[in-house]
């Protein structure tokens, strides 16, 4: 009945079945990844000005760790969490603010008075006080903040 | 290529002869109400895999589930499409898994050899309703929560056990974490392994069986 060439009713709905079974399947899979790979790669919120600490209680030369509270939205929860920077000013006019997160795999770095170093505890990475590295597994110096001073006040951008 | 690595593997696991008696089985020409089966069979399969997905993001807690799904439904892309499929899927499932046993009861065709496969698809229907009555409650909205008192209430006025009964259910007297917790459990871990454990009996038995045919003037 059907030469060579010619599709028959069979091949036919043969075909239709597969195509449609993978449209469903396309239709499934495709929704399912970005449900599930989503929230993993949604940006960060943007960051805003965070006031940390009032200009005169920076020490002159010395590191100097101030905490903020935040208020931080991860997935349905809204959380507070503690934010700590580590100030250090040489004049009372330029200020730097480090992360005391350390660059190798992020345990809180401490200012280490005495040394005039800061220290991880977790495998002895050493930053000096503006912190480059000094020694220890740390890939690059400690991260920076950007800095804005108004009316006594400094703030740091963060999120 | 291709279809010497499928010999290849029918060599080993002879799934061709598993292909042919599942999807080239011989069927009586039959009408459009025959698939309700296989209808219901693709939305279960939509719910397990929409449930799943789901689990991902959902906490059965009382101070995070109404959260964590108005999350899903608000903030994971294509969260609302996987939340409304499970949703409509529900009650497209309790639809048609009716229709479907409304159809084999007018063809008679729980009739003989296929008293097991009838008996199971009862199971599988009142598993069904079972999954539709934990999981109304997981949102954790006002409707959840009073669906789920005054359904736990009519459990209670069962003869002689129904109080029983009320306190297994909620988990206690009131409605509370536990019962949520309880309802979320039964709904990802007890349901599904009946409904599999019956699932499987019910379609092996329809290969095996095959389908029936309308009945004649003279049946």
């Amino acid at each position: 009945m059907n030469s060579d060439q010619e599709l028959s009713r069979r091949e036919f709905l043969g075909t239709l079945t597969w195509a449609i079974g993978a449209l469903l399947g396309a239709g499934f899979s495709i929704p399912a990844v970005v449900y599930v790979l989503g929230p993993a790669l949604q940006r960060r919120e943007t960051e805003t000005w965070i006031p940390i600490a009032t200009v005169s209680k920076v020490e002159l030369g010395t590191p100097t760790l101030f905490k903020a509270k935040i208020e931080r939205q991860t997935g349905w929860i809204t959380s507070q969490e503690e934010l700590s920077v580590y100030l250090l000013t040489e004049n009372g006019r330029d200020f730097v603010a480090m992360s005391n997160i350390c660059t190798h795999l992020g345990c809180r770095v401490r200012w280490i008075a005495d040394e005039g170093k800061f220290y991880c505890p977790c495998h002895n990475g050493i930053f000096d006080r503006d912190g480059t590295v000094l020694g220890g597994p740390p890939p690059r110096p400690l991260d920076r903040f950007e800095v804005r001073v108004e009316n006594d006040t400094l703030s740091i951008l963060g999120g | 290529m291709a279809t010497r690595f499928a010999t290849w593997l029918d060599e080993r696991l002879g799934w061709r002869g598993v292909w042919r008696s599942i999807f080239l089985r011989k069927v009586p020409k039959v009408n459009w109400l025959y698939p309700l089966g296989s209808a219901s069979l693709f939305v279960a399969i939509n719910q397990i895999v929409t449930g799943i997905l789901l689990t991902i993001y959902y906490v059965p807690t009382p101070d995070q589930a109404y959260q964590t799904v108005q999350y899903i439904s608000g903030e994971v892309p294509a969260g609302w499409l996987i939340r409304g499929l499970h949703h409509w899927g529900a009650s497209a499932l309790v639809v048609l898994s009716v229709l479907h046993m409304l159809r084999v009861i007018f063809y008679g065709s729980y009739k003989f050899p296929r008293e097991v496969t009838w008996f199971s698809g009862v199971g599988l229907l009142i598993l069904v309703l079972g999954f539709g009555f934990t999981g109304y409650l997981l949102p954790w909205d006002q409707k959840a929560y009073w669906a789920t008192t005054v359904g736990t209430r009519i459990a209670e006025v069962t003869p002689i056990v129904g109080q029983w009964i009320l306190l297994v259910l909620r988990g206690g007297e009131e409605l509370t974490a536990v019962t949520l917790a309880r309802f979320y459990g039964m709904h990802v871990w007890a349901l599904p392994a009946a409904m599999l454990l019956l699932l499987l009996i019910h379609l092996y038995l329809i290969v095996r069986i095959g389908i029936s045919q309308i009945p004649g003037e003279k049946d």
